[in-house]
């Protein structure tokens, strides 16, 4: 038996059998914060306590789950394409708003950080929070961060943008306007909150995840200046 | 012609691949990820691939992109003990910032848009 549930397949089935429940519990419910995704990762956490499972057995199924994430960002060109010529009309608009989403995300984290007197190692690892994880990890490493915070810090941010994105839609009146509602939700939390984007809509989808490009390579260069 | 499952899935890999060789002579990190992204949306645009080519599993892929997160949502409990101290504080310097910079990014655009638009119809 205990070979069984501690091999990859058992973890795989496990991420799927969680993810299904949390669908049907956010289609049961209908309410945003009960999101498949995070319900789904509280379910699996849950599981490997009770089954005893350490983190580095059930992360040799993970990581063929994780192997996929490459693929599926190369794969968000395909809805960038589609919507191209939206891009080209709006390509100022979409410099302009990452630019100053990445500014603004610095900022605000140097700010509170310091606020909540928070030390500087923390500091350096929750700085790039809002851009995908590869990036994250590097800038904040260069700046003295702690690598696995950041990642802790990244994908709680990805998951919060995921949950609260249609609420903050609403909140800043953005209805309307598909495109900036995308741009905010990739600049803000980058491919975890592309996945709710890509549902919201093929506009809303297409722009998240060339904000998540954009807002990496911003982050980089204005990480350069601190 | 009608591209196999197992085609497309080789054509969307060797882009990965590809970005992640790129990545690694760049003198800055930007993720192979990013590039592989970036070489599909040149390709497209150049009509090398056509979107029947990789149409299927691509759809696949983006479909399912938020199952595909678990593995790393669930690693966040490696990092819990080490922020066990200030793992509130953090929890907010999160929910503030993510809010905020959502905030400033779709604002910002929404008023370029207006004001490109206004522009427009002045000229």
């Amino acid at each position: 038996m205990r070979e069984l549930i501690t091999s990859p397949l058992f973890s795989i089935m496990l991420c799927i059998g969680a993810f299904e429940m949390g669908g049907w519990i956010h289609r049961k419910t209908k309410i945003d914060a009960l999101n498949p995704l995070l319900i789904a990762i509280a379910l699996v956490i849950v599981m490997l306590k009770m089954l005893d499972i350490p983190l580095e057995i059930f992360n040799e199924g993970g990581d063929m789950i994780n192997l996929l994430l490459g693929p599926a960002t190369v794969v968000l060109a395909v809805p960038m394409y589609e919507q191209v010529e939206i891009l080209k009309k709006n390509i100022i608009p979409i410099i302009v708003a990452t630019g100053v989403g990445a500014l603004t995300s610095i900022g605000s984290v140097l700010l509170l950080c310091r606020a909540f007197g928070l030390d500087e190692a923390l500091l350096a690892s929750l700085l790039p929070k809002s851009v995908t994880t590869p990036i994250a990890v590097e800038v904040s490493v260069q700046h003295g961060g702690i690598a696995s915070i950041t990642i802790a810090a990244v994908v709680i941010t990805g998951i919060l943008g995921a949950v609260i994105a249609p609420g903050l839609i609403k909140i800043f009146k953005l209805e309307g306007c598909s495109v900036a509602s995308g741009l905010a939700i990739g600049a803000s939390s980058h491919a975890m909150g592309t996945s709710k984007a890509v549902q919201i809509g093929e506009i809303e989808g297409a722009m998240s995840g060339l904000a998540i490009g954009i807002m990496g390579i911003f982050t980089v260069l204005f990480s350069l200046f601190l | 012609m009608y591209t196999s499952i197992l085609l497309q899935t080789a054509i969307i890999f060797a882009l990965y691949f590809m970005g992640e060789g790129i990545a690694t002579l760049l003198p800055i990190t930007i993720p192979g990820n990013i590039i592989g992204m970036l070489l599909m949306f040149i390709g497209l645009l150049l009509k090398w691939i056509k979107v029947k080519h990789v149409q299927t599993v691509g759809r696949f892929l983006l479909s399912h992109m938020a199952f595909l997160f678990i593995p790393a949502g669930v690693s966040i409990i490696e990092s819990i003990e080490l922020i066990q101290d200030d793992w509130f504080k953090i929890l907010i310097v999160c929910v503030l910032t993510t809010i905020i910079t959502f905030a400033a990014t779709g604002l910002t655009a929404k008023a370029v848009i207006r004001l490109q638009e206004g522009w427009k119809r002045k000229k």
